[in-house]
């Protein structure tokens, strides 16, 4: 049984445009205090979670789709991470955010790697939810290039994602489709090949602020040994492991456990 | 009726492997431990068999693949096996389609590869690029989806100044940046061999043939889009400025020739399903990797029903209905669809496939049917080949060598003590 507050209805946070040099980027904010940017996985564009309600109680959260997900304009001109990490910080300077908490889940919690290994001093801490990115020999993420859009999401979701998302009719899951084809082309962009930042073992040593990492506990996409790795290079860092509640938590654990997630995310901003 | 050049596809599918109708495809991930060497020897020299006999039984060409990654075709470098093809014979043209220039760190290596082969064969090269269905892309390293359109573009281009001008030239582009594009040999055939543009309806394919007044391969796609992508190119290269040659159309075929109707049936209904189940077979997301096809193009795939009937059910009689598919029967029957599909298209060459994993025996029968019975229809008077009805690039003697009065651009000189400066010849 997924937890109730996942399924919740969420309160309509509209979404907004902003131009960054020529980009429209498509982005969603709500609440009051420090300012926390969040960068969002695969197959979780164009939506307001539960958790992002839920951190909306104490921070100014901004959510942004990033470039060619969602209702973000593509960026063919992008070619590397660096390209969206310069571009990340553009946005966080037109959004007047200054320093941040960053949180990254899944892909977003590659682009937050590597954002805060380019730019420490404007993070404030530092959260990567099952983050892709490092190379761990012998133990690769699941291709998620080899598979269609609901055998991906029931991946990502351990075979709940229908429950999560709904069924749809013909016509909504024909929009899912070519929606996830886009987003999956901008995911591509990046992480195709090579699937993973070597840079990224030396980098990270950058980030002194504080770091949480948190992994789930039946994760068929990422291995368990990324997180322990994330942890080993990031100087200044620990592990949290979301779950026990019975259903083994998976890669989706932002959308699936908002509430246990928030709360280690509040730890760590209270610099914890 | 109109003339036709044939080019005969001679590649052959190595077919021992555990049936695809367990898994979800033979491309990506089937283990190559089903690879036996003995069998392999055999499919390539079918192979080579087949192009010696294209060329005995007075075909134009010959024709083979490149694929990786798969055993749909042997040959991962399509260049290298013409380089052989070549040898193998003496006058047939030898058909690459052919390198997928994606799997190239640079064009000029490709370039290099073209001259060479086309140069050691006589001239003999026609050269296709593919570029490359969705599942090679994940097998070969360098091969990337989303960049593939825009890269593939660029060394195009490249390859074609390469062609079109003296070097040493600057590259400066976004793939590629090279000081120094300076290719020895050159090719042959000047100022570069036939290039074959395998499309199956990407208009932006469509155009770069146009452009280059290269020859548009019309891979098959339901007749009517076919019948538009074909008048959609003789518009391009109009508004290129010049009047599209009916060689430039070229209609891919399955085909097969017997003594009746009903004897080709016989003969091939179980391999032709066999490719219906085994060669098509990919599911949506190996054949479009991210950025493989653009999002227009794929909802309006989707919204056509892409792939709404399962191959895998796929019968004769929708093989033999579909009009731009598989044209099997007698010589009448065969002469007949010939010339109405390639009529409607406005082609000029047609590439005639076997079904591939037929035995050498019955494609000997067939061929041969097809070369005595259908071939001569399309031809000028006396039935020539166009090898040898028109003047080859290369010269045939030494005495014909001097004849021409090659141009020397200078003359080698060695400098000898107390002589200066002398001629070396």
């Amino acid at each position: 049984m997924p937890p109730s507050t996942a399924s919740e209805p969420v309160a309509h946070v509209p979404v907004r445009r902003i131009d960054v040099r020529g980009l429209e980027v498509a982005y969603r904010r709500r609440g009051e205090g420090p300012p926390l940017l969040y960068m969002h996985g695969l197959g979780l564009s164009q939506r307001w979670l539960a958790l992002y309600e839920r951190l909306s109680r104490g921070c100014d959260v901004v959510v942004p789709d990033h470039p060619g997900f969602g209702d973000s304009a593509p960026a063919a001109w992008m070619r590397d991470f660096d390209d969206l990490v310069l571009h990340y910080a553009e946005l966080a300077d037109l959004l007047g955010l200054g320093a941040f908490h960053l949180v990254g889940h899944s892909f977003g919690g590659w682009v937050a790697a590597e954002f805060a290994s380019f730019y420490p001093e404007r993070v404030t801490s530092l959260t990567l939810v099952t983050p892709l990115g490092l190379r761990v020999p012998g133990e690769a993420p699941a291709d998620l290039f080899r598979m269609g859009t609901e055998a991906r999401l029931e991946l990502m979701f351990n075979g709940r994602a229908e429950a999560f998302f709904g069924r749809g009719t013909d016509e909504e899951r024909l929009e899912r489709l070519l929606q996830d084809y886009a987003d999956l082309t901008a995911f591509g962009r990046f992480a195709w090949n090579p699937r993973y930042d070597i840079r990224l073992d030396r980098r990270l040593g950058r980030i002194m602020s504080p770091a949480l990492v948190i992994g789930a506990e039946e994760d068929r996409v990422l291995p368990a040994s990324h997180i322990a790795r994330y942890a080993e290079l990031l100087p200044n860092a620990r592990v949290a492991v979301v779950g026990e509640r019975g259903t083994p938590t998976g890669h989706a654990v932002v959308a699936e456990e908002p509430e246990a997630v928030a709360l280690l995310i509040e730890t760590i901003m209270g610099g914890q | 009726m109109e003339e036709l050049e044939f080019y005969a596809i001679i590649d052959r599918a190595y077919p021992w492997f555990p049936p695809a109708h367990d898994r979800d495809s033979i491309g990506i991930d089937l283990s190559n431990s089903a690879y036996d060497p003995d069998l392999g020897q055999e499919v390539l020299e079918q192979v080579v068999e087949g192009a010696q006999l294209a060329e005995r039984l007075g075909y134009d060409g010959t024709l083979i693949f490149e694929q990786h990654n798969t055993p749909l075709a042997l040959f991962g470098n399509a260049l290298t096996g013409a380089a052989w093809l070549a040898a193998a014979t003496e006058n047939i043209q030898i058909g690459a389609v052919g390198p997928m220039i994606n799997a190239y760190l640079s064009p000029v290596r490709l370039a290099e590869e073209i001259a060479l082969v086309d140069a050691l064969s006589g001239g003999r090269l026609t050269v296709g690029f593919p570029l490359g269905i969705g599942a090679q892309y994940h097998s070969m390293g360098i091969m990337h989806p989303v960049h593939a359109r825009a890269r593939f573009h660029e060394a195009v281009a490249l390859l074609h100044r390469i062609w079109t001008e003296d070097g040493p030239f600057a590259w400066e582009g976004d793939f590629f940046h090279i000081p120094y594009v300076n290719v020895w040999p050159k090719p042959r055939q000047q100022p570069h061999p036939p290039v074959f543009i395998p499309a199956a309806g990407s208009r932006e394919t469509i155009e770069l043939a146009a452009k280059y007044r290269f020859t548009y391969q019309a891979i098959l796609t339901p007749l009517p889009v076919l019948l538009r992508n074909c008048q959609l190119f003789r518009d391009l290269c109009e508004e290129n400025g010049y009047e599209s040659d009916r060689r430039q159309i070229a209609a891919v075929l399955g085909v097969h020739t017997a003594e009746s109707d009903q004897q080709a049936r016989e003969e091939i209904e179980r391999h032709a399903l066999w490719s219906a189940q085994n060669i098509v077979r990919f599911q949506f997301h190996e054949s479009f990797p991210p950025g493989h096809v653009s999002q227009s193009s794929l909802r309006a795939m989707m919204s056509g029903g892409y792939r709404s009937s399962d191959p895998s059910q796929v019968t004769w009689e929708d093989m033999v209905a579909g009009r731009t598919g598989l044209i099997a029967g007698s010589p009448e029957t065969v002469r007949q669809r010939l010339a109405d599909i390639t009529g409607e298209m406005g082609a000029g060459r047609a590439i005639v496939a076997p079904e591939f994993t037929i035995p050498m025996w019955l494609q000997r029968k067939s061929m041969t049917i097809f070369a005595e019975e259908v071939m001569p229809a399309f031809r000028p008077r006396g039935a020539k080949a166009v090898w040898q009805r028109e003047p080859r690039p290369a010269y045939q003697t030494a005495a014909e060598r001097v004849g021409r009065e090659p141009r020397r651009a200078g003359r080698p000189v060695v400098s000898v003590p107390g002589q200066g400066r002398v001629d070396l010849y």
